[in-house]
């Protein structure tokens, strides 16, 4: 049984800058693909799902700073009101900030369904800024893009993990 | 919030701090954007950067596409090719016509000084996508400030009035389309002249026309054109066919919703009106109200009233 005060996960090397980087250029290319109609809608924040990955796994590097940035360069991409993003990203960083202790302890499911509940709050804020602009909401397909998030949550979460999971055998190995 | 003791040697100010002021300054940024747009020059920086990115992204969707319109069978084309001929000769004898009336209003125009509303030039522009954005009825064409475009003009294509050019970047500009909401082109009918304004409720495929009395002279299949009153849409082109009128003599105007002449998801290019500014047209002039001492202490008088 471990009782020593400082977790073992506190004690991890930083994540590889490369990895930050790559990772952050892919989700952004991702959301520049040209999606329209239901695509649209039902496509996941991958900007938004990379940044909360790494909020809650490098806390030090991946803060509200960073989110502001990107989500204004995402409203000049996406057309949006200047600002809309960034408030997202920033709501939503600050909440996982709040849970990353206890999001690390789950199974990466219970993770999942965690991220499921952020995203829909992320999809609810966006949503109420636009209706209080006075615009129609486009469908009930916006619905599936929080799901769709938690589905992919795993996924990225594994595909990122990796090269330190190799880093961590190879220790063990040598 | 005791809760968040983890970070142990963090500096600097606290999670809730940093909420706190990001969140003010995005609210602050969205104020000065929706409210004052004041932070146009910050889009067309950041667009300088994202446009080649996009560009590339878009290429192996663009190379198939070219490839599926090389391979694309004999048959269609042929009977696209006819198609496209019987148009060409149904339009040439309006084109004529057109030709005739064109130089006889100039003379008119000549001898009355009246301003030139009608707009003859324009750039052709490809539709390169949808705005990414599910809230707003917007596109995205290939044609920007370097192309001599500039935010305001009036976007059209072969059926009729798409938009007007509202964000313009170095090579990209964005169109809003006349179905957004709260984007107005002020309208007439040629049947009888009635002036109107269509206005655009964020659904795609209707438009309203509102402030039109319940008696009003109007009936379902009456087209509207550009009035061209506004100095920013030529006259005469051709907005929106009305579908529904809802006369329900308890309301002081009719509910009439209309269908846009053009349909911006079927089709590939656009042109852009580059006709030039009408600097003779009457603007409102804001500074001289201002400068009115008894306009101001006028207005609150007046919701008194209501």
């Amino acid at each position: 049984m471990d009782l020593s005060p400082v977790s073992h996960e506190s004690m991890r090397l930083p994540a590889p800058l490369r990895l930050l980087l790559g990772s952050f250029i892919v989700a952004f290319l991702l959301n520049l693909l040209p999606w329209s109609g239901i695509a649209l809608q039902i496509c996941p924040d991958f900007v938004l799902l990379i940044l909360l990955y790494w909020a809650i796994q490098e806390p030090r590097s991946v803060g509200q700073g960073l989110g502001f940035l990107l989500g204004l360069l995402m409203d000049v991409a996406d057309s949006a009101l200047l600002g809309q993003h960034a408030l997202i990203y920033v709501v939503t960083i600050f909440i996982v900030q709040m849970l990353r202790v206890r999001v690390l302890q789950q199974s990466l499911p219970a993770q999942a369904l965690h991220l499921g509940a952020i995203l829909l709050l992320a999809q609810l804020i966006g949503v109420s800024l636009n209706l209080s602009m006075g615009r129609e909401l486009p469908g009930l397909w916006m619905v599936i893009a929080p799901i769709a998030g938690a589905i992919l949550w795993p996924a990225i979460s594994l595909f990122l993990a990796l090269p330190r999971l190799r880093l961590a055998a190879r220790q063990i190995i040598g | 919030m005791s809760a968040y003791q983890e970070n142990f040697f963090t500096r600097g100010p606290s999670p809730l701090a940093r909420l706190t002021f990001f969140s003010l300054v995005a609210i602050a940024i969205m104020i000065a954007d929706h409210r004052f747009q004041a932070l146009a020059f910050v889009r067309l920086g950041v667009s300088v950067v994202l446009t080649p990115i996009e560009q590339t992204l878009m290429l192996p969707g663009r190379l198939t596409q070219r490839m599926a319109m090389y391979f694309s069978d004999q048959d269609r084309l042929i009977t696209e090719n006819a198609a496209l001929n019987a148009q060409v000769m149904a339009l040439s004898a309006g084109h004529q016509q057109a030709l005739l009336i064109r130089a006889e209003r100039g003379y008119l125009e000549s001898l009355g000084e009246a301003s030139k509303r009608f707009g003859d030039r324009g750039t052709i522009a490809e539709i390169i996508r949808d705005a990414r954005n599910p809230f707003v009825r917007k596109i995205i064409i290939d044609k920007g400030s370097s192309h001599g475009l500039r935010p305001g003009l009036a976007v059209i294509d072969g059926a009729g009035v798409v938009g007007q050019l509202t964000a313009v970047g170095v090579l990209t500009s964005e169109v809003t389309l006349s179905t957004e909401k709260d984007q107005s082109v002020p309208v007439m009918a040629p049947r009888n002249g009635m002036r109107a304004i269509a206005v655009g409720n964020g659904r795609d495929g209707t438009i309203d026309i509102p402030f039109i009395p319940v008696g009003a002279d109007i009936q379902v299949g009456d087209a509207l054109v550009t009035s061209g009153i506004d100095g920013t849409y030529p006259a005469g082109l051709l907005v929106a066919q009305i579908t529904a009128i809802d006369r329900n003599p308890t309301f002081q105007f009719a509910r009439i919703s209309a269908k846009p002449a053009s349909g911006t998801s079927q089709q590939r290019f656009v042109k852009v009106l580059t006709q030039e500014e009408l600097k003779d047209y009457p603007r409102p002039d804001v500074k001289s109200e201002e400068a009115r001492p008894g306009r101001d202490r006028a207005a609150p008088k007046r919701r008194e009233v209501r």
